[in-house]
């Protein structure tokens, strides 16, 4: 190639035109000068044309999306905080309004007519005891109000007039009755806060109250369980579980079972020490599950005394009446999930704790100072046991006056698997023994009852006679638990019955 | 024919045979041609004898007695003509308003294409309908008896609005009932006057309906009445699920609660308590899933 330069001169020659110059090998930059990066190093320039266009043959159009995995961030909550979570119970909320003027359950308002219909609070120190015997449960919707009341209703008043009886006060008093009673009703009728209710009555009258919650709990096989020895048939007993009872009695009745002193003798207890009360007695129960069990026939013992041993006259005060309650009675009246040596099913009568509550209900006195024994069956939650059913039925017939000789008395069908042992325990009890159905409010306790709600500021309506008995209807003829349903329940801002 | 195409086999027929049946047409299987004049002399078999003294003129040849004759549908064609001149004699008659014409229950169309035996279209039945309305406006006290024969030759046999639908009424216990359908629901509902208790299937309705919403549906037609505390409900449901049965629930108390008070209706009919919903489960097809649904697309 030819200088630039003028051999001759040195000086510059008038530069080559272009088209002279040969192609250089590298690509000249032209346009752009300052670039350090070569054109060739470019990425291709993209297709024109936007994605829609662009079609897919046979493969699928629509979005995928790459799922993210979620990683463990938090630990899982520890062992049992769920359970505790969900048995919580809540009894109070700040958030609802008070009640102005709300009575409290009391001795005087408890028989009342008057207030028949209204809500009464329950009094506030027997709360922390009612919790202690496990008389509220976790769905009842206590949380939705600022402290927990129950509605006076007619079974409550005639509840309350019973407790006086059985307690010698009032007109007709007949001091050292045994009521049994087993409540039925349909689903959400109240049959567990007629408990409650019984079980704060009774310690407003000063009674001693044991009370199983939960009847489930002590055939599911979810407690400890042992035979007695030399049994024939083969009873069992359940140490912890009957430590926890006497715990929860304990706790309930502490003032009560510290007033009494021990008035019998209990020869298979050896520690315990002269002149003790009856809250020591149990304490023993508790912390040696062991001789709970003992300890508690002890007690049981005590409580239905009528008279002192010999020689421990001096410390005997009369024992006050008892009410005893069982919830879920259903799950007593089959096989329990518990097994025996050969790998059988033992039945629930087989439990002689089971059995000691079940006995309660046969006739004669079983509560020597008298007391209300009150069985609830449960709908929710119900093993629907054949025998039962059919005992419950002639229950039912004999109240209604129907002779167990006339062919509209309940018999068992031909081919029916129900249990005879279920079948004899009612058959001896049948005396004695009444059936409470739980049925719906009326429509003026129905209209008391939502009344406390909009009181509470739960309800924004005007209610009025129509509104009130188009809920008793809804809710099928004021069941309790569906009227509390539909007075929680929030509504849109356009009232459907415009 | 056999004895064109003289074949092998009918050879072999002809031989075994003998007596010459197939090999030559008879002159009596000539055909005759009604409108041909045949000669006297030829004896016909088939049609009687044409007697040619019957004609008053001898005409070039013979003319069919309806005009219609070669048209596609002469009998369609006849009615419509015979009905057009009796509509333009007796045109001047008074006539009476369409709704107050007596109601007459013509043929369906293909009740119709039988009674003439010809093929005919909805469009051309529609106009001969409109003929049949018009003459039926005539007034009853002076319609022609031709009329009234005309018409009654068009009318479905066993006159179906001759039968009077017995209104329903509450009973003497005071007792209404009435029936609603929702898909595959049935409900039957007696209703008396009461203070608001309901029973389904001799049960609660909390028993039967745990959803308040259902429960609402169910007693809609009370509900938006204002009426839930002024009438007891007997309720027999049967089939179907529980939307269903509410929704079946709800047309059967709207029926009976109309028994009651017939004036409801229009609240009733706005809040769609009476109202049929006469929908049911789309039946499922060939080549698909469901009713619509197709199957995936699989990649060979």
């Amino acid at each position: 190639m030819a200088s630039s330069w003028c051999w001759n001169c040195l000086s510059r020659l008038r530069p080559l035109s272009r088209a002279l110059t040969a192609p250089s090998a590298t690509p000249r930059i032209s346009s752009a000068p300052f670039h350090s990066t070569a054109v060739q190093y470019a990425q291709p320039a993209k297709k024109k044309g936007g994605s829609l266009t662009v079609m897919k043959h046979r493969q699928s159009t629509s979005l995928r999306r790459k799922k993210k995995k979620v990683t463990e961030r938090s630990r899982p909550p520890a062992v049992g905080e769920r359970k505790a979570l969900r048995k919580r119970i809540v009894l109070s909320n700040p958030n609802a309004l008070e009640v102005e003027g709300m009575l409290d359950l009391s001795p005087e308002t408890m028989v009342d007519s008057r207030l028949r219909g209204t809500v009464l609070g329950l009094p506030v120190p027997m709360i922390d005891r009612l919790r202690a015997v496990q008389a509220f449960k976790p769905k009842q919707g206590w949380s939705i109000f600022r402290r927990p009341g129950t509605v006076l209703r007619r079974d409550t008043i005639e509840m309350g007039r019973l407790f006086e009886q059985i307690s010698g006060e009032g007109d007709n008093a007949q001091k050292g009755k045994v009521v049994k009673k087993i409540v039925t009703g349909m689903k959400g009728s109240g049959k567990t806060v007629h408990l409650l209710q019984a079980m704060t009555m009774a310690f407003l009258k000063n009674w001693a109250v044991v009370a199983i919650p939960d009847a489930r709990d002590l055939v599911s096989g979810g407690t400890a369980y042992a035979a007695i020895e030399g049994s024939n048939p083969t009873q069992y007993v359940q140490p912890n579980a009957t430590s926890a009872l006497l715990s929860r009695t304990v706790d309930a009745n502490r003032e009560l079972l510290a007033s009494l002193k021990v008035s019998q003798k209990h020869p298979n207890l050896k520690m315990l020490k002269p002149n003790s009360t009856l809250e020591d007695l149990a304490k023993l129960g508790f912390t040696d599950p062991a001789v709970s069990w003992a300890v508690f026939q002890a007690l049981w013992t005590e409580l239905t005394a009528t008279a002192p041993a010999e020689g421990l006259e001096k410390n005997f005060q009369p024992r006050p009446p008892m009410l005893v309650t069982v919830d879920g009675l259903a799950h007593w009246m089959t096989e329990s999930a518990y097994r025996s040596a050969d790998y059988k099913l033992i039945h629930a009568h087989d439990l002689s704790f089971v059995n000691h509550f079940l006995s309660l209900l046969k006739d004669g006195d079983s509560l020597k100072n008298g007391g209300l024994l009150l069985y609830s069956t449960s709908s929710s939650n119900n093993p629907n046991p054949e025998g039962f059913k059919i005992a419950l039925d002639r229950l039912a017939a004999r109240r209604a006056g129907i002779s167990p000789s006339s062919p509209e008395y309940p018999h068992l069908s031909a081919y029916s698997d129900a249990d005879p042992r279920v079948l004899d325990l009612f058959q001896s009890a049948e005396k004695s023994l009444e059936l409470q159905t739980l049925s719906g409010l009326t429509r003026e306790e129905t209209r008391g009852f939502m009344e406390y709600f909009a009181r509470s500021g739960l309800l924004r309506e005007i209610i009025n006679d129509q509104w009130v008995s188009e809920k008793w209807s809804l809710s099928g003829g004021g069941v309790i638990g569906e009227l509390e349903k539909l007075g929680r329940r929030v509504r849109g801002t356009v009232s459907a019955s415009k | 024919m056999a004895w064109h195409k003289s074949t092998s086999l009918a050879q072999a027929m002809r031989s075994l045979r003998l007596t010459p049946t197939l090999s030559k047409p008879k002159p009596s299987l000539s055909r005759t041609y009604a409108t041909e004049a045949e000669a006297a002399s030829v004896p016909a078999a088939a049609a009687p004898e044409i007697n040619f003294e019957a004609f008053t003129q001898k005409p070039a040849r013979i003319i069919p007695s309806s005009p219609s004759y070669f048209s596609g549908s002469p009998r369609f064609i006849d009615h419509v003509l015979q009905l057009e001149s009796l509509q333009a004699k007796y045109a001047s008659l008074p006539t009476v308003a369409t709704s107050d014409a007596p109601r007459m229950a013509w043929f369906k169309l293909p009740q119709f294409r039988d009674y003439v035996g010809e093929p005919v279209p909805m469009k051309k039945y529609k106009s001969l309908l409109k003929i049949l309305q018009r003459l039926n406006r005539i007034q009853p006290e002076i319609r022609p008896n031709e009329v009234q024969t005309t018409l009654s030759a068009f009318l479905r046999p066993g006159n179906p609005y001759a039968v009077e639908t017995i209104p329903r009424t509450v009973d003497e216990h005071g007792r209404a009932r009435g029936k609603g359908k929702r898909k595959e629901s049935t409900a039957v509902v007696q209703l008396v006057e009461g203070e608001g208790e309901v029973l389904v299937n001799g049960k609660s309705l909390v028993e039967v309906f745990k959803r308040v919403h259902d429960r609402e549906s169910a007693l809609w037609a009370l509900r938006c009445t204002q009426r839930l505390d002024k009438y007891n409900a007997w309720i027999t449901v049967r089939g179907g699920g529980v939307t269903g049965q509410a929704e079946a629930i709800t047309l059967a108390l709207g029926r009976a609660l109309l028994l009651h008070e017939p004036g409801l209706k229009p609240v009733l009919r706005k809040a769609g308590a009476i109202t049929v919903d006469a929908r049911r489960v789309e039946r499922k097809k060939p080549g698909r899933v469901k009713a619509r649904k197709m199957p995936t697309w699989v990649k060979r």
